[in-house]
């Protein structure tokens, strides 16, 4: 470097002189910005712990004024220190862009007085052009097969689920659910197949005494509080439960009783932070599982849904919405083919969902004009079609279970209804206490062929078989019916009344009454009691029938009945 | 050198009249921005019309921009383009192009945020491109297309004085270390990647990553994320070691403006006249955009050479073909950047039960009524765009790789000092270095020059000894 002038040699001190001020200047801006702007990402003004703290006070005590007052003030500070931050930031940043600039302009012009000209006394040296030339071709060559294999194993390692949704799942759609005849075999929803209340099974025990042990199989204590009923699939039995923290599936080995698997369903995306309030006789598990025969699926008061594998991992798990239900949600699930279908009515409005039993998405969810209602649908083939019907107030609905479209609509109830509809030869019967029981032809344009208001059914669900209707009351009454009339043929008062509904099995109806004592009782025209078969215990749900084999969920136990047990777990 | 007297003698006239114009041009702009910017800003929405104890705060948000600021930047463009290859090629003075620089700083950086900038326009046209529904603005088009226009008249004048990302890494250039010629070969390939991924996320309707990762446009609009602000302050940190970092080893327009600056009709040069070898030059350039002369180069073994061109010739669309298919092995990786395909995998997460939280996207999702199967339909078929798109990008980048290795393997004698067409950004720092210039500037005389063509000659002078030293700047 040329020495420089007097003017310049001052010059040249004092942009040195500017260049250590700013920088350190710079420096210390710099060191306070970052803490602050780490500060600043570690405070939520509105959520600190000293205001949800106070915020948890006045809870308690709602009409404390000072302390309402101090939480206004310590929200206000929290927020004022927020945004002095944010304004500290904005400012330093100001701050910081003018020191920087004088640094940059001061170094600038002392790098001005530094010499770019080559030493010429050192000489040109040799060319070394070419061997520059092929030192850089040869690091090109080995970068670029770098890339290409890179690019190859980031391929081969990324996987994509999409890719298998779209390669393999669609053929094997339509093998990827039991047929209706498995279907008829297991016990795989409310009330069995198809919901309708019918018993497919043969062998069903006639006689047994759970206070006695006699013809109990297996007992065990039921693992959670429900009210839901259990459902069963080669082998397997499945029942649910919850209370106001936990939601759970359990899975028994129908054989012994053996808990075979328990699935926690607690974390389920988008499930309520404090669980919606319900009555005691309902609470967060009165829904009924459903299975397809490759999955079970589950549904609580707080909206959950699930779909887990037959060993209990879970496939699906998502949140409905919270149900507006002043008692609980507690209609039951239902499959049909690859559609898990629910009836989601509510104070709110009604919804008709149905979800892709594979991966929980909606296929189709379909408002309902109807008001909230308790019953669950049921299935039925009317020979030309499948149809899927639900019981509400105002409306019996039909709809095409794949489509998700409403076929028929009759309006003929009222009230809260929880009863679910039943179906025979024809005709559909749906019932609310207060309201009717109504006989619906579909032979030709659906219409209400009869209809009776006595002795109603206000929880139990009918059934129907052989031209014969049966309807059992809330309050111990059970009537039998013309199916085609609505003729009333005999009417038999009970000591206990019934929330369990009537199963038919093999020319006989099964109904348990609250104090767990299931009648035995002809289906004919003419009232005859078979037998009277106490439980030991409480129970209002629905058995599960299956080959030589009764399965209850009382109160306190999960009972099996079969031939030759002693009743000794 | 009577011609070239009479030549000086215009362009001092010319030099004298050059700043005002310029700083009135500046001053206009400037004015222009306060004034409208002021009277954009405006009542949103009516007053009410009931009184309350509320004191309204005076105005501060000014309305969108309104058309006219489109027609206004495109002007400025036009202007700071015509002034930048004017100062560049006729007046050759490296302080113009300086303070051009500073000012398409403040306006196309610090006014206008950086938005829309002609890195950023490819995205834009690449987008407008592939989707017939996108109607892109004027402004784009005149952003993406004018600089390489003028790039191809005048060379990279765009890059010296116009880009305010080029002119924030040039304002930090303290002390550059000159890379080798291998690591300035590789790290050029960036440059392309980035460029095809860019047009690649862009055409899908991805995203556009160039503006999403500028490093500089936090600081142009004083916010970013902390990561953004840090990637930017290391950019800048480096670029006073590593001259324009961005601009050489990143920028995906530059990519095109090396393509467009090699045909270009007309490029600067170091000499104004004819070079004398004299070496004055050799260190002036920070991007090593300056070649030294070659004039005995030769290969070893010629034939060789030649045997390999040919082999490089036949192979190109072998290599072409296995970029291709190796890049749309890719297409997975890149198709989860889409918003689209991101969501689907999100929802797959949740729909397994292997995530229980949901996130703000499956949440609002769930909430649009669209079902699961049609989500996945689309995003398989933007997968599908991607591994097409794979293809292409990598024969593209399979192309540029073949054609550096062609020109890795000719070897071409300069007979002296030239300057790299692709590279240069027309800076004018060389300028002052050349003895000839500081003659037509007056700055030497003929007697001077005669004498450090000598020392030149015999290797006798050393650095910091000659009279140029005081007439460099920059």
């Amino acid at each position: 470097m040329d020495k420089p002038s007097k003017k310049e040699g001052v010059l040249y001190r004092t942009a040195r002189g500017v260049a250590v001020v700013s920088g350190i200047f710079a420096l210390i801006l710099c060191v306070l910005l970052i803490a602050n702007f780490l500060q600043t990402q570690s405070v939520d003004p509105l959520n600190s712990g000293a205001l949800t703290r106070l915020m948890e006070e006045l809870r308690g005590n709602p009409e404390d004024t000072a302390l309402k007052e101090q939480i206004r003030a310590l929200d206000l500070l929290a927020r004022k220190a927020y945004f002095t931050r944010q304004w500290q930031i904005r400012t330093g940043s100001y701050l910081l862009f003018g020191f920087v600039l004088a640094l940059i302009l001061s170094l600038k012009y002392m790098s001005a007085f530094r010499s770019r000209l080559p030493d010429l006394r050192k000489g040109p040296g040799p060319d070394r052009t070419w061997e520059e030339k092929l030192l850089s071709r040869r690091s090109l060559i080995y970068t670029g097969l770098g890339l290409f294999v890179l690019a190859l194993s980031a391929g081969a390692l990324s996987r994509s689920d999409l890719r298998r949704i779209g390669r393999a799942e669609k053929p094997t759609v339509s093998a990827d659910f039991a047929s209706a005849e498995d279907m008829r075999k297991n016990w795989p929803a409310f009330r069995g197949p198809g919901g309708n209340g019918v018993a497919f099974s043969e062998k069903i025990p006639m006689e047994w005494n759970g206070e006695t042990g006699e013809n109990i199989l297996w007992k065990i204590p039921v693992p959670m509080e429900g009210y839901n009923s259990p459902i069963v699939w080669d082998g397997r039995l499945f029942l649910s439960g919850a209370d106001r923290n936990n939601q759970a599936v359990f899975c028994y080995n129908t054989e012994n009783g053996e808990l075979l698997w328990r699935a926690d369903l607690d974390d389920i995306p988008g499930s309520p932070q404090e669980r919606p309030r319900t009555t005691e006789d309902t609470g967060y598990a009165a829904s009924t599982m459903a299975t397809d025969g490759r999955r079970v699926f589950v549904i609580f008061a707080t909206g959950d849904a699930a779909g887990l594998s037959m060993d209990g991992t879970r496939i699906w798990a998502k949140n409905l919405g919270l149900p507006q239900n002043h008692y609980g949600h507690s209609s039951s699930l239902i499959v049909f083919e690859d559609r898990l279908l629910i009836q989601y009515d509510q104070n709110t409005g009604g919804r008709l969902i149905a979800l892709n039993t594979r991966s929980g998405e909606v296929i189709y969810d379909r408002p309902r004009e109807v008001e909230i209602s308790w019953a669950s649908p049921i299935l039925v083939d009317t020979g030309s079609r499948t149809e899927l019907i639900l019981n509400s107030n105002p409306s019996v609905v039909s709809y095409d279970p794949v489509s998700g479209t409403e076929l028929w609509n009759i309006r003929c109830m009222m009230g809260e209804v929880a009863p679910s509809p039943a179906y025979a030869d024809g005709m559909v019967f749906a019932v609310n206490d207060y309201a009717r029981l109504v006989g619906i032809d579909l032979s030709g344009e659906p219409s209400i062929a009869w209809e009776v208001i006595d002795d109603l059914s206000e929880v139990s669900s009918p059934v129907a078989s052989g031209g014969l209707v049966f309807m059992a009351a809330s309050y111990g009454a059970l009537s039998c019916l013309d199916a085609k009339t609505g003729d009333l043929l005999w009417i038999e008062d009970f000591d206990d009344g019934f929330y369990s509904s009537p199963i038919l099995s093999g020319g006989n109806i099964y109904l348990m009454d609250m104090s767990g004592v299931t009648h035995i009782i002809k289906a004919a025209r003419e009232f005859e009691v078979t037998a009277r078969n106490p439980l030991g215990e409480k129970a209002v749900t629905i058995p599960a029938f299956m080959p030589g084999r009764i399965y209850i969920r009382g109160y306190k136990n999960l009972i099996c009945i079969g031939s030759g047990g002693d009743g000794q777990p | 050198m009577g011609k070239r007297s009479s030549g000086n003698n215009r362009r001092e006239s010319i030099h004298r009249r050059g700043p005002a114009a310029a700083g009135m041009l500046i001053l206009f702009s400037l004015l222009l921005a306060a004034v409208l910017g002021y009277a954009q800003i405006q009542e949103r929405f009516p007053k009410p019309d009931f009184q309350t104890d509320y004191t309204r705060p005076d105005l501060s948000t000014p309305l969108p921009r309104a058309q006219v600021w489109e027609y206004v930047d495109i002007a400025v463009l036009i202007a700071a383009l015509v002034l930048a290859s004017y100062f560049a090629h006729r007046l050759r003075s490296r302080r113009k192009i300086f303070w051009l620089m500073v000012f398409s700083l403040v306006y196309f950086g610090f006014i206008r945020q950086g938005c829309v900038c002609a890195v950023g326009a490819v995205q834009n046209v690449a987008y407008a491109l592939f989707n017939t529904g996108y109607a892109i603005p004027l402004s784009v088009i005149a952003f993406f297309v004018l600089p390489l226009v003028f790039t191809l008249f005048y060379g990279r004048t765009f890059c010296a004085a116009v880009c305010p990302l080029g002119a924030a890494q040039d304002a930090v250039i303290l002390k550059p270390v000159r890379l080798s010629s291998t690591t300035a070969g590789l790290l050029g390939m960036l440059p392309v990647i980035y460029l095809g991924l860019a047009v690649l996320f862009a055409a899908t309707g991805t995203g556009f990553i160039i503006c999403r990762y500028d490093p500089f446009i936090g600081f142009f609009r004083f916010g970013a994320s902390f990561a953004m602000v840090l990637f930017g302050a290391a950019v800048l940190l480096l670029g006073t070691v590593v001259a324009r970092p961005y601009c050489r080893f990143l920028c995906p327009l530059g990519v095109l403006l090396d393509w467009m600056s090699r045909l270009s009709k007309k490029h600067v040069k170091i000499t104004p006249d004819t070079c004398s070898n004299c070496r004055l030059c050799e260190e002036s350039c920070p991007f090593g955009a300056i070649h030294k002369p070659n004039p005995s180069a030769q290969s070893p073994d010629k034939q060789t050479e030649l045997r390999r061109l040919a082999v490089l010739l036949v192979l190109l669309p072998v290599i072409m073909f296995g970029a291709g298919w190796a890049g749309s092995r890719l297409y997975v990786p890149l198709a989860r950047q889409h918003p689209t395909v991101a969501l689907s995998e999100e929802i797959l997460l949740e729909n397994g039960g292997k995530r229980a939280v949901m996130t703000d996207a499956t949440r609002a999702f769930r909430a649009s009524g669209k079902t699961a199967d049609e989500l996945f339909e689309e995003a398989g078929r933007i997968q599908q765009r991607f591994r097409t798109g794979g293809w292409l990008l990598g024969g593209f980048i399979g192309i540029v790789f073949v054609f550096k290795l062609i020109g890795l393997t000719i070897l071409r004698r300069r007979p002296e000092y030239e300057i790299d067409a692709g590279a240069c950004f027309s800076c004018g720092r060389c300028f002052s270095f050349c003895p000839y210039e500081q003659l037509r500037l007056g700055t030497i005389t003929q007697k001077e020059l005669e004498e450090m063509e000598r020392e030149g000659k015999n290797g006798s002078g050393a650095g910091g000894t000659s009279p140029m030293e005081n007439n460099q700047n920059g």
